[in-house]
């Protein structure tokens, strides 16, 4: 699904990411663990497309074609999704209004026919029930006055709405109590089949024990220094990440 | 700067015998300030960003009878459908186009003035309203009798359709009887060569009035558009404007309140949309000279290629005009780096009780929004009008006419589009 060869980036003459290997396999679960300033968000950034960047060696193959060079919304409408650590906020512009345009924009690169108003409403509504969500959202501004958790949800129903291959979720658990978490966890968990992969990043193992990864990485300095199975997030919570620096 | 061709149409003006000669002295003296003040920066602080160059090169000829349309002339359908209307040719009134409900009587400025109590008013304000005074044709006025209820809007309809470059000078007056509620929208559209279309509006609200004014400027690309309205509100009476330019090469909006009666409520609102070497000016003053009145101001301001603007807006509580409440608010958006915009929000408080706020914000379309928007498989264009259309939307979202809602959005779909 998602294969990173030696990936080496700048951001402003300043190297964040030095030589990362990762293979994402079709239906795997990874997750990346690290702290703050080691580099995870400059890579689930990279992997979306976001400018600013500078790839200055290696390759990303998403499905075994490079997408670097693809901009930000052919790497969606291609099945790259990621849900936003800091979802932005859009006075004026209507959440249905923009899932409409989202999914529609898939539909027709994907040369089906665009939704009506009607057949998105009936579709959107089913989601939005399995993400406790009041149907109220749609008439709001996309995140304008959500609340942090009101905003992760809104992030996982987009998920569900464009149906994406490879989802990359950004620290989706920070600033989420612990009922949100399940019902986000249970949303994700639902949507988990053998053709779609995850890449989890978070600082911290909770949200491990609701979305199960088969393979978890440890990110230093813009490297990968350690990979394991579930336990090495078990062991990290408990020792932290000095005895893994050098 | 070139006058001597303002000045031979001065006096060609007071020549025509279909020009009253009863306002030879309220003309003479607002064309002698005009030519006295120029169109210099010095004279005019609040058009120091402004670019008069089509003002000064340009020569306009005064809109003559022989300027009337011809019976043939084919007038586009009404936008808002079977309302009232009121009809100018090139400044000419077409009377046989008018419609207008009862309780509703038009005037010519002419008898409105035979009224002792209705005074020619002579804004200094801008070089328009001086100009407008000089030039001001026969006019028009409409009186609101107490206690009416106008449900439908009336339509006042200004075609510039000239074959030479015309200076079109209408005046208007507007009184509003006491309880009465009106509701307005102004229509500039033109056509031809670069008219200079130059016309004032004097509103006057009686006690507890609502009045709910749209003014859409869509004059030709080449047009010189200006709209000087001037408010009187006496107490308890609302007035609330949404103002859209998206015409012209030169376009000002200029709106003076004044607000005597205490509980008076003055709102205003814009956008404007610019684009090649377009510029749009607002400037606004709104005078708090009673207790207990409300104002606010929203104007928003989207920019294009070479284009610019000006935003001037000024509040001024006056020293008995205490619990004042008002609200100053100017956001634009630069879409090109030779766009440029010139905000100045600016307030003069010399009451104690009052509550003031005002803010201004330029800048670029917010590439965090864009990106995210992207990702989720919008392309740029889209995303980026997404994003303006959710920027401007407040301004005329609250329109309660669905029809003028749509010819709004439609027209931001064509500038957003070129």
């Amino acid at each position: 699904m998602l294969e990173i060869k030696n990936l080496h980036a700048k951001v402003e003459n300043k190297f964040i990411l030095n030589g990362i290997n990762l293979n994402i396999k079709p239906g795997e679960i990874h997750a990346i663990m690290g702290k703050n300033g080691s580099g995870k968000s400059t890579l689930s950034n990279i992997i979306t497309g976001k400018d600013g960047y500078e790839i200055t060696q290696g390759d990303i193959k998403y499905k075994n074609e490079s997408i670097t060079e693809w901009n930000p919304e052919k790497r969606s409408l291609h099945g790259i999704f990621m849900s936003f650590q800091y979802p932005v906020v859009m006075p004026g512009v209507n959440n249905t209004y923009f899932l409409k345009a989202a999914l529609n924009a898939k539909r027709k690169y994907n040369g089906q026919k665009e939704l009506d108003a009607a057949r998105f409403l009936k579709i959107i509504k089913e989601k939005l029930q399995d993400l406790k969500m009041d149907s109220s959202y749609l008439q709001r501004a996309v995140n304008d006055g959500f609340s942090g958790g009101e905003k992760k949800r809104n992030e996982i129903l987009q998920m569900l709405t464009l149906e994406p291959s490879l989802s990359i979720l950004d620290e989706t658990d920070s600033g989420l109590d612990i009922d949100a978490l399940k019902i986000i966890s249970d949303g994700v968990n639902r949507y988990k089949s053998p053709d779609r992969s995850f890449l989890i990043i978070t600082h911290y193992q909770r949200l491990l024990e609701y979305i199960e990864p088969d393979i978890v990485h440890v990110l230093i300095d813009g490297e990968i220094v350690k990979s394991g199975d579930k336990k090495l997030a078990l062991k990290l919570e408990e020792k932290g990440y000095g005895w893994l620096e050098k | 700067m070139n006058t001597s061709s303002y000045q031979s149409e001065f006096e060609k003006l007071l020549t025509r015998d279909y020009f009253s000669t009863k306002f030879n002295s309220q003309r003479k003296n607002a064309f002698e300030q005009f030519l006295k003040k120029n169109l210099s920066k010095k004279s005019w602080d609040d058009f120091r960003f402004t670019n008069f160059s089509a003002l000064k090169k340009n020569v306009f000829r005064i809109s003559e009878i022989s300027d009337a349309p011809n019976k043939n002339f084919k007038y586009p359908e009404p936008f808002t459908g079977d309302n009232y209307k009121i009809v100018f040719n090139n400044g000419h009134y077409q009377k046989h186009l008018t419609t207008l409900p009862k309780g509703v009587e038009i005037f010519k400025n002419l008898e409105y003035y035979n009224d002792p109590k209705n005074k020619v008013a002579q804004s200094a304000a801008s070089p328009f309203d001086l100009l407008n005074t000089a030039f001001m044709d026969s006019g028009m006025s409409l009186v609101v009798e107490n206690n009416i209820k106008i449900k439908s809007p009336i339509l006042l309809v200004f075609i510039n359709a000239g074959k030479d470059q015309l200076m079109i000078s209408p005046r208007i007056h507007i009184d509003i009887g006491k309880s009465s509620s009106v509701s307005l929208v102004e229509h500039h559209i033109g056509f031809g060569n670069g008219n200079f279309s130059n016309s004032t509006t004097i509103l006057s609200l009686k006690e507890n009035s609502h009045c709910k004014h749209i003014r859409l400027q869509k004059d030709s690309d080449q047009a010189i558009n200006s709209g000087n309205i001037h408010l009187k509100q006496e107490k308890y009476s609302k007035y609330y404007l949404s103002h859209f330019g998206f015409g012209s090469s030169l376009g000002s909006v200029g709106v003076n309140s004044d607000l005597n009666g205490q509980g008076a409520e003055c709102h205003l609102s814009g956008l404007c949309l610019t684009k090649n070497h377009q510029h749009l000016d607002t400037h606004i003053l709104i005078n708090h000279k009673s207790p207990n009145c409300m104002s606010s101001q929203n104007f928003k301001t989207v920019l294009k290629d070479y284009s610019s603007g000006v935003f001037n807006g000024k509040v001024i509580v006056h020293k008995d005009a205490q619990k004042t409440d008002s609200s100053q608010s100017n956001k634009n958006i630069l879409l090109s780096k030779n766009a440029r915009m010139n905000s100045n929000p600016r307030l003069v408080i010399n009451a104690d009780d009052v509550k003031c706020s005002h803010g201004s914000s330029t800048g670029e379309i917010d590439q965090d929004a864009l990106f995210y928007l992207r990702s989720r498989g919008i392309d740029y264009k889209t995303a980026k009008s997404i994003l303006i259309h959710g920027f401007i939307s407040e301004i005329f979202e609250s329109l309660e006419n669905p029809k003028i809602v749509n010819i709004i959005k439609s027209d931001f779909d064509k500038w957003i589009e070129d």
